[in-house]
């Protein structure tokens, strides 16, 4: 069989309109897990009694076990959960009525929450007590500080890790073929097994997973300038 | 979707696992092997900034890291053998483990590059100006002030990408490998108690984890003796000084607590 | 005017604070001075609820707080009636040096951006970094960084700034600098409690020096008794470490 190159353009067309679905996956899975990692995070900092000691049991579960772990488990599980709740109190609808891609972005949010929570924490731990203090000192409040101050030393700090939480599960995304959903690499397996052409179209598939990579690489780069200017800086 | 809930096949199924953990090592050894040797291989033009070389290394680097290693596992298992088809060498008898070692293989020689890299510069430049100030050559200071160092600095590094691969290793089932992940579909299968079986496989690869994680910080600890906590850890984050000398001193480079 | 009755710390076993009686009054510049560990600087971060003191009363005016029973509301209150000037500056470093002394205006006392913008403008001007505004600390040497901090304090109007080693982080020749910026707010009557070990400039510009050792006060008086008539044993060995020079007449 003989590399055909020209599909790999053909393939490539087709796979295209499987992006959006890879997109909103990872934007919204990032997004809730976001909500999730810094609301752990913080009580983890502040040492929250009781539920301290269930956000790390958390973070350090999904970070210890593998992502498809985290699908199967989610998917299967509140499957079971939704059927058996739906037959006992007769509710309209069950498992097989909820479109796949919720399974999806229950499980990825839960596995990037448990990751972006230590990204947070880590920023945030890494700003100088003297900080807060002075922020204490001119009469702020604790949520007054940390949205003021420490927050946006934080963020700018943890940009790289971010970002990197983000490609990741931008290529974790990939997993959704399991639950049927059709993302890049959904169709990528259709696109090579209908047209039994299957080199051609992954390196179509990889090539757009490296563009997108590195279009976010360098859009991490440029705000890392913007943010890093009271960071970095002249003289001293 | 299953038959009704059981605890106790939980642990039923974990012991069906249990042997099933040596292939998924095998795959991890073998795999980290080849990772160090090419990652060492594509690491040295970047250090040393031999031209074009660099840009190649650069490259290999981008798209390691810049692709998912699901789409990685496939274009290799279709790729090589087409490529080697064009210099007449038939790989189609080969079997499936040996392409799903080259791929983890070369996906974390990417990754174990930047590694190595970020723990050379780490080291304190003042190390490098003290031993030329003492006379001694570039190769001797390399051998015998910065290695060591940096090599200390790399332990947890390292720790952090032994343990993502053996995570990435749960995605060879696709192929058709099986190891852990491929297993425990088959006893979901048999019986539909998929959950029991998902949550056993959970507990393996948890406990897989913890028993790696524990053992690196043991062998932090030898290296560490000498070094003033250049690595510190809290939690399950790294930070490391003077990386890219960036204030944000996590280290960026890992898979483990970045990527996953 | 200031009162702290029975203030008492301890970091676990360690008792840092043994029932610490002090009366600042308004106008007044208290020097505390004294050996490391003799918990000088922990009083002074009890007075703005840094440290939470075990025990202990303080009064500022009509304002009272039991350390023993402080609640969020009182400790903002007294946080907002004082201002701190740090050994290490601590100012905010994702904002311009502009925006670090207009922080406090805008937060807590709720003062419009653009009379806080005026004000801080003034005090910058005061402290010599007019020219500055736009900077980002990080640009910024020791000595100037240390006056945007005292210039932050001035603008909050407290009651009383309590300074924590000023100088003690600064390179020699930019300690200068910032001792003459405070000897200036010195002489315009603003309450000041400074702990520092810079002898000379203590004795120049306190108008009350505390001597404290151990956890508790030794001495206390004015500049002249403290320095040139010490009663107490300890606080003659402490004055010894330093040459006899030092110890010129006033």
């Amino acid at each position: 069989m003989k590399l055909d190159l020209s599909f790999i353009w053909t393939a490539f067309i087709q796979i295209l309109p499987a992006i959006p679905n890879t997109l909103f996956i990872t934007v919204v899975s990032v997004f809730i897990g976001f909500l999730i990692g810094t609301f752990s995070a913080i009580v983890r900092i502040y040492k929250v009694p009781f539920l301290s000691q269930i956000a790390s049991g958390y973070v350090t579960v999904v970070r210890g076990t593998p992502m498809i772990t985290h699908l199967l488990i989610i998917y299967y599980s509140l499957s079971m959960l939704l059927d058996s709740l739906a037959k006992n109190y007769h509710l309209p609808f069950n498992s097989a009525s909820i479109p796949m891609m919720v399974f999806a972005i229950i499980s990825f949010s839960i596995t990037a929450g448990a990751y972006l929570s230590e990204v947070v924490r880590a920023g945030i731990t890494s700003i100088e007590r003297g900080q807060i203090e002075a922020a204490y000192s001119v009469g702020m409040t604790t949520t007054q500080a940390l949205k003021r101050i420490i927050f946006p030393q934080a963020f700018a700090i943890s940009l790289p890790n971010l970002s990197n939480t983000f490609i990741g599960m931008l290529h974790g995304s990939t997993l959704a073929f399991i639950v049927s959903v059709v993302d890049i690499n959904a169709k990528a397996q259709i696109v090579a097994s209908t047209n039994w052409k299957f080199f051609e179209a992954y390196i179509a598939a990889a090539l757009i997973f490296w563009g997108i990579t590195i279009v976010i690489e360098k859009m991490t780069s440029l705000l890392e300038k913007r943010f890093s200017v009271f960071s970095r800086g002249g003289v001293k | 979707m299953g038959a009704e809930f059981n605890f106790g096949l939980i642990f039923d199924y974990f012991l069906k696992l249990l042997p099933f953990i040596k292939i998924s090592l095998i795959i991890v050894g073998s795999s980290i092997l080849v990772g160090l040797g090419v990652g060492l291989l594509v690491a040295l033009p970047r250090m040393y900034k031999v031209p074009i070389f660099q840009r190649l290394s650069q490259v290999y680097v981008s798209f390691f890291r810049g692709t998912p290693i699901l789409i990685q596992l496939f274009l290799i298992y279709y790729g090589v053998p087409e490529i080697l088809k064009l210099l007449n060498v038939d790989v189609s008898r080969f079997d499936v483990l040996y392409f799903v070692i080259l791929t983890y293989g070369l996906h974390s020689a990417a990754f174990i590059s930047e590694g190595i890299r970020a723990s050379v510069s780490a080291v304190d430049r003042g190390q490098i100006e003290a031993a030329y100030s003492v006379g001694m050559n570039g190769y001797e200071a390399f051998k015998r002030i910065i290695a060591p160092q940096a090599f200390a600095i790399w332990i947890p590094i390292l720790g952090n990408l032994i343990i993502g691969t053996l995570k990435d290793t749960s995605l060879a089932f696709t192929l058709g490998v099986m190891e852990l992940t491929g297993q425990s579909q088959t006893l979901g299968l048999l019986n539909r108690h998929f959950i029991e079986s998902y949550l056993a496989l959970a507990l393996v690869y948890f406990i897989l984890s913890v028993f790696l994680e524990k053992g690196f910080i043991l062998l932090e600890r030898r290296f560490i003796k000498y070094e003033k906590t250049s690595v510190e850890k809290s939690g399950n984050a790294f930070k490391i000084r003077n990386l890219f000398g960036k204030l944000n001193r996590d280290v960026i480079v890992v898979k483990e607590g970045t990527r996953l | 005017m200031i009162t702290l009755e029975n203030v008492s710390k301890s970091f676990g076993k360690n008792q840092v604070l043994k029932g610490i009686d002090l009366t600042v009054n308004k106008g007044e510049v208290v020097a505390i001075l004294g050996p490391s560990g003799s918990g000088k600087t922990t009083l002074l971060r009890c007075i703005n609820h840094l440290e939470k003191p075990n025990k202990g009363k303080i009064k500022i005016d009509n304002f009272q707080v039991d350390f023993s029973r402080a609640s969020k509301a009182e400790i903002l209150s007294l946080r907002q009636k004082t201002a701190m000037v740090f050994q290490q500056f601590n100012l905010f470093k994702n904002k311009t040096v502009v925006e670090n002394v207009m922080e406090g205006l805008i937060v807590a006392k709720k003062l419009p951006k653009e009379e806080a913008f005026k004000k801080s403008v003034e005090l910058l001007e005061k402290v010599g970094l007019g020219n500055k505004l736009n900077s980002y600390p990080v640009q910024l040497s020791g000595g100037q960084q240390q006056r945007v901090g005292i210039a932050r304090a001035l603008a909050l109007n407290p009651e009383v700034i309590l300074f924590d080693e000023p100088t003690s982080a600064l390179d020699p020749e930019l300690v200068g600098e910032v001792l003459s910026i405070i000897r200036k707010i010195a002489k315009e009557g603003i309450t000041m409690i400074i702990v520092t070990h810079e002898m000379a400039f203590a004795r120049d510009v306190a108008n009350h020096v505390v001597f404290m050792d151990e956890g508790v006060i030794v001495e206390e008086g004015n500049p002249k008794e403290i320095f040139q008539y010490p009663k107490e044993e300890r606080t003659i060995q402490f004055l010894k470490r330093f040459s006899e020079e030092e110890m010129y007449y006033i």
